[in-house]
């Protein structure tokens, strides 16, 4: 896989997606994991955790993925291609009066969000199959969901307790 | 307005921790409430645009009121104010990836963060369910879409696609929202 080939699939992953975070999740994961076996599951895992810890747009994983493939440059390059279509709005914005009011325009939008949901919910099961491998493992996930969708706290909460549980585990199994 | 300016704004609003809306609280607070370069309706439009715009709704964001404030020189200001805090310390802790990969302590990152960073791709679908529950038609898109991926490994794609064009010919906007 070439730099440019990485780019085009981030490009054309991005024009199928709508929203932040992790909806190119699926779409990279079937691409990069499964069908060209260039990253891990848990090489994807950690591009995903460290846009999620650090500061700014979550959609910041790609830089991460362009870096473990390409180096600088890969970063770099991935990053300018989730930024680019950013662009669109400048059309968007003219024609808004006209797109607001198109039946079809809002109802591929709800379409588009509908399947969004189910597609990270697949990737998640997928994800936690290649990832979820030992009890200990397991536990973190279990405690972390409750922390994150339950108790709702905070992103670096739901990382720091449940992982020093695991430290913990670890220590004594 | 000047472009030292543009970029020290989302500059600050990129170091915001939390995702899109980490950012979008930040930028809010700055440029509707305590600057008034824009009015709310018009921050609030901006946003809902942005979420139609198929990339980052903040990438999008920063666009449009990059634009808004300095014309086209004003979205390059934007944009790299917003990911400049992202792309250094997403490249650092990725360059720090390949110096943990041999020691103990990446054995470790499998059964702590790891696992814990898979429960956020699963808070961020709750999330985006729980904002579509009262809509009976996304819900069965979502399951259907789950099931064709999960069972019958269907091409994510192809399923959002589907989806798409499905609803544009048979929902209309929704009456919920």
């Amino acid at each position: 896989m070439t730099l440019g080939q990485l780019v085009g699939l981030i490009l054309l992953f991005n024009a199928m997606t709508f929203g932040n975070g992790p909806v190119m999740i699926p779409l990279l994961r079937d691409s990069l994991v499964s069908g060209r076996g260039v990253l891990t599951t848990d090489e994807l895992l950690y591009a995903f955790t460290v846009a999620r810890i650090t500061p700014g747009p979550a959609n910041s994983y790609v830089a991460s993925i362009g870096y473990m493939l390409f180096g600088l440059p890969g970063a770099v390059l991935c990053a300018l291609a989730v930024m680019v279509p950013g662009y669109l709005m400048l059309p968007l914005q003219y024609g808004y009066g006209l797109l607001r009011s198109a039946r079809a325009v809002s109802g591929f939008t709800r379409g588009l969000i509908g399947a969004s949901v189910g597609l990270i919910f697949a990737a998640s099961v997928e994800m936690a199959r290649g990832s979820l491998t030992t009890p200990g493992s397991w536990i973190v996930f279990v405690v972390a969901v409750v922390a994150a969708t339950v108790l709702r706290w905070s992103t670096v909460l739901v990382l720091l307790v449940p992982s020093a549980i695991g430290l913990a585990l670890s220590a004594f199994l | 307005m000047n472009l030292a300016g543009i970029f020290w704004i989302f500059f600050r609003a990129g170091l915001a921790f939390g995702g899109g809306l980490g950012i979008l609280a930040v930028l809010e607070k700055d440029v509707v409430t305590r600057r008034r370069l824009v009015t709310r309706d018009e921050f609030l439009t901006v946003y809902a645009l942005g979420r139609i715009v198929p990339t980052g709704t903040m990438m999008a964001v920063a666009v449009a009121i990059g634009h808004r404030l300095g014309g086209f020189a004003g979205t390059l200001a934007a944009l790299l104010g917003l990911i400049l805090p992202a792309f250094v310390s997403t490249v650092a802790l990725t360059a720090a990836y390949r110096q943990l990969q041999d020691t103990r302590g990446f054995a470790l990152l499998s059964v702590t963060l790891l696992p814990a960073a898979l429960s956020l791709v699963v808070a961020a679908a709750v999330n985006l369910a729980r904002s579509a529950i009262d809509r009976r038609p996304e819900m069965a898109l979502a399951v259907a879409a789950l099931i064709a991926s999960l069972f019958f490994h269907l091409n994510p794609a192809i399923v959002l696609l589907l989806s798409g064009v499905g609803s544009a010919l048979l929902l209309g906007p929704s009456t919920s929202s």
